[in-house]
């Protein structure tokens, strides 16, 4: 029973990772990404490329900041060039981008599943009030809490922080105070597209890299973040671990419909609240 | 258009449909216009729901594949005759649909795409995992009867008869839709899509005629399904995947909606670049990724647009007339 | 028992913490026009948001025709002959100028929605554009547009947020001369929001004079003009 509630805490903490990308980059451009899967698979192909010829520490270094500069350039030259036109525009546009990854992966790495072995250090098992764990899974939970912990102080505390929050609201008058929104949207969204490579490279030891990664995940994604409220960060957080434990917890007790359930719950949601549990404007 | 028009135009295309199925004899090259003929009616839903509501689906696979899974477990159960099932599924499809779209056509904007296409993998999921009621990952035969419609089945799997009996029903939804559209119900549900909030100023009741365009695109689309498993017999989760709606959401892009026929277009150009990629085609997705992208930001109204655009352009203009609207009207 | 074709009782709107409208009470004769004026952000649009049925009442009702119409939305009150203009021109941007004018007519039950929409778009010299695409009309034509619709379908109560905004002098005296003929003829009666002075003091038969969400003045125009607190407030000394 514990351990099945640990593995839906350690989804939960690479949901946030991921989805706080989504998040923060819909907060600020207010792009629903449909590429930030294909991101998160990426990162993970990278990270097992940079993994098995130098070592995971590395990885967990390079990919994100290799995401990091794709985003950067994703702001500037798709979502800043469209940010006049109709937003279903920019939503294609990284729908295309999904298939043009997609495809990228495929050929590079081709479409047998990969797997990427835990760390040395983190290749143990720890005691948890009894039970063993792996001690990778815990680094999981560890990176995911201190994603959170991090975005939360970064964005309360730090004058970048605050930018970001006041674009979100209200970006005309923002940029009117002087504030550079253009260099401020591509830390953003680079920051978004690094969290989603970095989830990738942390996701890779203990979720086998497969072609369907991206799908997979993203639809997780797009449940967590429309029920936590479409920008709304702390509701992600709580979606997230939601999600994960709903998904563990059911797939012991009700194997048959514990996948229906995030969709019903998210169903559920918008059709009960359009803007999400956490968000007030969709 | 007028009616006179319009029913020339049909009975031309009949013709030409006749002409080429029997016409052709590589019975290749025939099944491929017959899956070209499928997908641009799938595609004729997704473009419809876009055209006359304003909204994009990333789950309309969810009718294309659920109609041939419903078409294959009543034929199992030997419930009710072939013709009644066919009728039953489009039907009964299309009353969900309704109700469904009662629901979530009032979530606003990118929202209601996320729920169709959680939807969409919901079904997906469903048929994959359930393996007693649809074979699962598997897939499970559509067991025809020997006739249909009095017609034997073996005649009508031949490949030009498909190939007529496919393009003779997207010619005759067209027709349908184009007269439907015409009328009082195409200007109400044009009005809701380019202004709710005025639309419901100048008495009507928005909700209604936008979950009747959904209903309606899911019939559509489910009357693709319905022949699709009627063309290959078996039916399977793939025709469920995102990835499929995403296709179809290409093929209406490339197309354009400013034309009824344009996500027809769209298909026939899937079709047609897949097969010229031949070797290439391993990359259809980033090929077709690239396509999207470019369709979407340089010539949001589709080929069908430009199209109209040249056709205005060589008769003189007798009043100014617009370009037509880009992949989504607000 | 009320001769009146609209009346509001009380009316107040609050945003959280904002009072938009505060406790206001209008009426409305058959036939009449009254001028709503004041500042901007006094709330006279919010008020005209408030009698279609636009946002909720906090406080207060809404009577069409002796109704009570509090609690009936946007569809149902325009289906009683209440019809409104918008001060941010909507209009239905891809749809041709004549076919949304004769679809309003139809919605609103007129027995012959093309003549009628014909008529109107006359009226308001858009005739000659009904087969243009809204969105590529002028700003001034499109506000037309957005009257027309208002005005088309024989409305009992037309509420007008502005309508003079965006027209040249002379389209100005038009539309207010036609206002004028639709009271007298058809017996129409207008809520008239606008800043245009000459327009409002001209027809009008009553003005009321609104300054933060409340009414501080109302009755004859001339009266109107002298009352000390609405020149202090708004007019000018001048006036």
């Amino acid at each position: 029973m514990l351990i099945h509630i640990f593995n839906g805490i350690v989804y939960g903490a690479l949901l946030i990772v991921m989805c706080s990308g989504l998040a923060l980059i819909y907060g600020l451009r207010r792009v629903v990404n449909f590429a930030h899967g294909a991101l998160y698979m990426l990162g993970a192909y990278i990270g097992y490329s940079v993994a098995t010829h130098s070592n995971f520490w590395v990885a967990l270094l390079v990919a994100p900041a290799v995401l990091a500069v794709l985003g950067v350039a994703l702001d500037r030259w798709g979502f800043r060039l469209l940010q006049d036109r109709d937003p279903l525009t920019v939503v294609l546009v990284t729908f295309g981008l999904l298939l043009i990854i997609e495809d990228g992966v495929q050929t590079f790495w081709g479409k047998a599943n990969l797997s990427v072995p835990a760390p040395d250090l983190l290749a143990t098992s720890l005691d948890l009030f009894g039970t063993p764990v792996p001690a990778y899974r815990v680094g999981v939970v560890v990176v995911g809490a201190a994603v959170a912990l991090g975005l939360t102080l970064w964005l309360r505390y730090s004058r970048a922080g605050l930018f970001v929050r006041a674009a979100s609201t209200d970006p005309t008058t923002t940029a009117m105070q002087g504030v550079n929104t253009d260099a401020l949207s591509a830390t953003v969204v680079g920051l978004g597209t690094a969290l989603a490579g970095l989830a990738g490279v942390v996701a890779a030891p203990f979720l086998a890299l497969s072609p369907s990664m991206s799908s997979d995940v993203l639809i997780d994604s797009f449940v967590v973040v429309v029920i936590g409220g479409l920008g709304s960060l702390a509701g992600a957080f709580i979606a997230a671990m939601l999600l994960g434990l709903i998904q563990a917890l059911g797939a012991v007790w009700l194997p048959e419909t514990s996948m229906l359930l995030p969709f019903l719950l998210m169903a559920g949601v918008l059709l009960w609240k359009p803007a999400g549990l956490a968000g007030s404007r969709t | 258009m007028t009616s006179r028009k319009l029913s020339t135009w049909t009975l031309a295309a009949l013709a030409v449909g006749a002409a080429t199925a029997f016409g052709i004899g590589s019975g290749t090259v025939l099944s491929l216009l017959t899956q070209a003929t499928i997908y641009a009616l799938f595609a004729l839903g997704v473009g419809l729901l876009l055209r006359q509501n304003g909204m994009v689906s990333f789950g309309h696979a969810l009718y294309f594949g659920s109609a041939g899974y419903v078409v294959a477990i009543l034929m199992q159960t030997r419930a009710v005759p072939a013709e009644a099932a066919l009728v039953l599924t489009i039907g009964g499809l299309t009353l969900v649909a309704f109700v469904l779209g009662l629901l979530i056509v009032r979530v606003p904007g990118i929202a209601f795409g996320m729920l169709t296409l959680a939807l969409g993998q919901m079904a997906f999921l469903t048929a994959s995992r359930v393996r007693g009621l649809t074979g699962g990952a598997d897939g499970m035969t559509v067991e025809w009867p020997s006739t249909l419609f009095g017609v034997s089945i073996s005649v009508l799997t031949r490949p030009s008869v498909m190939l007529l009996v496919c393009w003779s029903t997207l010619v005759l939804v067209l027709f349908a839709l184009a007269l439907l559209l015409r009328g009082r119900f195409g200007g109400i549900t044009e009005a809701v899509r380019d202004n709710e909030e005025r639309a419901r100023f100048i008495g009507i009741r928005t909700l209604l005629p936008r979950a009747g365009v959904y209903a309606l695109s899911a019939a559509v689309t489910a009357t693709a399904g319905v022949l699709s498993a009627l063309n290959t017999g078996f039916v399977s989760p793939e025709s469920l995947h995102w990835s499929l709606s995403g296709v179809a959401l290409m093929m209406v892009v490339v197309g354009g909606t400013g034309a009824l026929w344009g996500p027809a277009m769209g298909a026939a150009v899937y079709f047609l670049a897949k097969d010229l990629l031949g070797d290439h085609a391993q990359h259809w997705m980033a090929i077709f990724g690239v396509a999207l992208i470019v369709a979407t930001v340089f010539a949001p109204q589709g080929l069908s647009g430009l199209l109209q655009q040249l056709a205005r352009r060589r008769r003189p203009a007798s009043a100014p007339a617009a370009a037509e609207p880009g992949p989504a009207a607000r | 028992m009320s001769d009146y074709v609209l009346k509001t009782e009380d009316v107040a709107i609050h945003y959280g913490g904002v009072k938009a409208v505060d406790g206001v009470a209008l009426t409305l004769e058959r036939g009449q026009i009254r001028g709503l004026i004041g500042p901007n952000g006094a709330g006279k649009s919010t008020v005209i948001d408030a009698i279609t049925g636009r946002c909720r009442l906090t406080r207060g009702s809404v009577e069409l025709a002796g109704e009570d119409v509090s609690a009936l939305g946007v569809v149902e009150r325009r289906r009683r002959g209440l019809s409104r203009s918008f001060q941010r021109t909507s209009v239905f941007g891809q749809m041709p100028v004549r076919k949304q004018v004769e679809l309003a007519s139809h919605k609103m039950g007129a027995a012959d929605s093309e003549a009628d929409a014909d008529e109107v778009l006359r009226e308001l010299a858009l005739d000659r554009l009904g087969d243009v695409i809204a969105s590529d009309l002028g700003y001034g034509e499109q506000r037309r547009l957005d009257l027309a619709l208002a005005l088309v379908g024989r409305p009992t109560v037309l509420l007008l947020d502005e309508p003079m905004a965006g027209l040249s002098v002379q389209e100005s005296h038009d539309l207010a001369k036609h206002l004028q003929a639709l009271t007298t003829r058809r017996n129409v009666s207008v809520l008239l929001v606008e800043h245009d002075m000459d327009v409002v003091f001209g027809i009008s038969d009553e003005i009321t004079v609104f300054e933060l969400g409340r009414v501080i003045a109302a009755g004859k125009p001339a009266e109107v003009r002298a009352d000390r607190r609405v020149r202090e407030a708004y007019l000018g000394s001048a006036a």
